[in-house]
């Protein structure tokens, strides 16, 4: 069932976002039941399939807008509301008479798969559950919903999608992998893109070893106006496998962002290109005609793309590498203007700190210094508010200083 | 205005930084001067100069750093009508409530315009803010400054309580943020100035638990789920290098004396008499036993001769950072809530504004 919404896109018509609806070739991030999230691929007339979920067909998941909560019923979607939030009651019931043990929860493996399997719905399943249940009665109303709420995570066939934007992709790649994000938690996200002014239109230079994390951020700030130079440590262009999910307008990302490598990034050093000029009577196909054409194109691009970090006056800097930070500043702070702003990540508070230490004898570093995040988040439910109990250790550290000129 | 060229022109708003505790904004009129503890200038000698730029006073008497403003630096150089927010929860309610280019964006109140400034650096001219302040003099204060610094385009600001008379706009909003004491009141009318066709967030910002929790029931209330963080903003690492110079220092001394003392030892012996040696000898003898091990040590000086001269040895350099010792604990907790269009599928009892939990 393909919907016909309108797109609730923002009021500039052209925008590198994706757009508020799910269209062929995008990503899709799901949070399932039990909370964890799951990334698929919807291409027009393919088979989703979501591990205990089962599978659907990807074309009842395009052109629906994200956020919605979908069961799948015979490969088919229906959207349904999400799970509300009960009013739970206060309650007299403690814990005091209730024993664990093998009988409280009679319902056999043997039964509940019988039962799954003649089609019995979920939430009857739970409920046949509960009946059984020896001690159900006997807990409090918050641990029933607890208990409910598990099963439900456990029988369930919904999921809801989630709409990528910077922050819900930042959190995904966190709870994924965070290593192979540098620690890089979406508060600390947040302050790069701030502390470094990120904004449409503005021209920056950054060095991202976190999966395209940073990249991500500052593509999705700039809304495809303005230039990203990016330099990393590969002869081929760099993957940035996060940008995946944000589902960027791709021609827009080609007129923005644009890559060299350690070597290229120096001026001194002259790339070692193959040839694309031929004369025309050498030429032997409209193959290889093609073929040195797109050379050409590349050639041009990369020329194009040195001069234009040579030509330096950049706004701001942003590091986020393994390499030694004091010889990537060395090597592109000159390319920035007056003012422009330095920021440098690390997921070691004593990488920056021994960098500080450097800057704060170099003029050209104006009050350089060093801060870390903390986020800490609450359950606000009923009676039952309190922060959550397991909280994110680190999400590493922040370098800030400013760019000024010491002759004057 | 807000400048983006390279240099300095009469009329721009620029950041004089004078240390990192005094940053203050400057309007640049080339016929008057600017005088500080750190020496007084001509602002005409400001004209022309790159953004980034130190300058010496004309008296000698020190310099300043002439900056292009950014949020981050008008945060903490503009003046404070109000308790304003900081880098660490502005950039935070920015992600969280997904604020771009080109989003439309509502905010209450607008105090000192700490927020505004970032916000429409992160919208752009193609989106806009929708401020309102309910405090007369506080909302000139934050127009005359929009129109200063070159915003009036991107940034509407009413002078209005949003709690008794709601928003000046319906179904517009991407966002909304309320930075005021009762925000209960507001979210009821929030609803209606947000747009229906996609997801849409709120923030309220409220230093007590008790305003969440009467904010939470006024989201349910009005069909949303909400979400709690409480950003605890930067720590800032200190840096003091120890070096143990005067120890050191003590030490290279000390070795000194004991060498030169183990010379003369040394020399008496071979001459003197015995009796007259002996409390001599017996002087030696314990600052020999005393100097043992020093004495072992410094064994390859001393055999190279007469010299006494003792290397200095290496001064010990640590790096250790510690945050500093008050910092700010607490600015405010956060609620969030996502507020999701009706869906047409779903049953048609729901009207097109019915809202769902998320």
């Amino acid at each position: 069932m393909s919907l016909d919404l309108s797109t609730g896109e923002p009021s500039s018509s052209s925008t590198i976002h994706s757009s508020s609806t799910i269209k062929s070739g995008n990503h899709v991030l799901l949070r399932l039941p039990n909370g964890d999230v799951r990334g698929v691929k919807a291409d027009k007339d393919s088979t989703i399939t979501v591990g205990r979920l089962g599978s659907f067909y990807a074309n009842e998941l395009i052109g629906q807008p994200f956020g919605f909560t979908h069961e799948i019923v015979d490969k088919k979607l229906k959207v349904v509301p999400p799970r509300t939030l009960q009013e739970v009651e206060d309650t007299d019931a403690t814990n005091e008479l209730i024993n664990d043990g093998e009988f409280v929860q009679p319902l056999t493996i043997d039964e509940i798969t019988a039962l799954k399997q003649s089609g019995v719905h979920a939430s009857d399943i739970i409920k046949k559950q509960i009946e059984m249940h020896a001690n159900y009665a006997l807990k409090t109303e918050y641990s029933k919903e607890k208990y409910k709420k598990r099963k439900e995570a456990k029988y369930s066939k919904t999921f809801t999608t989630i709409e990528p934007t910077l922050f819900n992709v930042c959190d995904y790649w966190f709870n994924k992998d965070q290593s192979r994000i540098r620690d890089v938690r979406a508060d600390t996200l947040s302050q790069i893109l701030n502390l470094a002014n990120i904004r449409p239109g503005g021209r920056y230079i950054a060095v991202d070893e976190a999966s395209g994390l940073i990249v991500s951020g500052i593509l999705s700030r700039m809304g495809g106006e303005g230039r990203l130079i990016t330099i990393c440590d590969t002869d081929s262009p760099p993957a940035y496998p996060v940008m995946v999910q944000m589902n960027f307008e791709k021609t827009m990302v080609n007129t923005v962002l644009a890559s060299l490598n350690w070597a290229t990034a120096e001026e001194e050093y002259k790339p070692i290109v193959p040839p694309s000029d031929l004369p025309e009577d050498e030429i032997r196909s409209e193959r290889q005609k093609s073929r040195l054409k797109k050379r050409k194109g590349l050639t041009d691009a990369l020329t194009n793309t040195r001069e234009e970090l040579f030509a330096g006056d950049f706004d701001a800097l942003i590091v986020a590498t393994e390499y030694d930070a004091m010889s990537v500043l060395d090597k592109l702070v000159p390319y920035l203007a007056g003012s422009a702003s330095i920021v440098v990540q690390s997921q070691y508070g004593q990488i920056l700190n021994d960098l500080q230490n450097q800057l704060r004898n170099i003029p050209g570093y104006l009050c350089p210094s060093v801060t870390e995040g903390w986020l800490r988040r609450y359950q606000v439910l009923p009676g039952r508010t309190h922060p959550t109990m397991m909280t994110s250790g680190s999400g590493g550290f922040i370098l800030h200083a400013i760019k000024v000129y010491v002759h004057s | 205005m807000w400048s983006t060229e390279r240099t300095i022109s009469d009329g721009d708003v620029v950041i004089v930084w004078l240390t990192r505790d005094m940053i203050q904004p400057l309007q640049i009129q080339a016929a008057k001067d600017f005088n500080s503890r750190f020496g007084n200038y001509r602002q005409s000698d400001f004209i022309g100069i790159p953004y980034g730029s130190k300058v010496g006073a004309k008296n000698g008497k020190g310099f300043v750093h002439l900056l292009r403003p950014t949020p981050e630096l008008w945060t903490m150089a503009l003046p404070h009508r109000t308790q304003i927010l900081y880098i660490a929860d502005i950039s935070f309610i920015t992600s969280y409530l997904n604020i771009h280019k080109g989003s439309t964006v509502i905010e209450a109140g607008t105090g000192s315009a700490s927020f505004s400034h970032s916000v429409i650096r992160t919208i752009g001219s193609s989106g806009h803010l929708w401020s309102y302040e309910f405090h007369e003099a506080r909302a000139e204060k934050a127009r005359e400054e929009f129109t200063r610094h070159g915003f009036l385009d991107i940034v509407t600001l009413t002078h209005r309580n949003v709690c008794k008379d709601g928003f000046t706009v319906t179904d517009t909003a991407d966002s909304l943020f309320l930075d005021i004491p009762a925000p209960w009141d507001a979210i009821a009318h929030a609803k209606t100035a947000l747009r229906k066709d996609c997801i849409t967030r709120i923030c309220c910002f409220s230093p007590c638990m008790e305003q969440v929790l009467r904010t939470v029931n006024a989201l349910k209330r009005i069909g949303l789920h909400g979400d709690n963080h409480v950003p605890v903003p930067l720590k800032i690492g200190e840096i003091s290098e120890r070096l143990k110079k005067a120890e050191a220092r003590r030490e290279v001394k000390r070795l000194r004396q004991i060498a030169q003392n183990q010379a003369k030892g040394k020399r008496k012996r071979e001459d003197g008499e015995d009796g007259e040696g002996e409390a001599e000898g017996k002087r030696v003898k314990t600052e020999e036993e005393k100097g043992d091990e020093v004495v072992e040590m410094m064994q390859e000086t001393i055999d190279d001769g007469e010299e006494t001269q003792v290397d200095e040895p290496e001064t010990e350099k640590m790096s250790v950072s510690k945050v500093m010792s008050e910092v700010r604990g607490h600015t405010s907790y956060l609620t969030f809530a996502s507020l999701m269009p009706a869906h047409p599928s779903m049953a048609p009892q729901l009207d097109d504004f019915e809202l769902y939990f998320t």
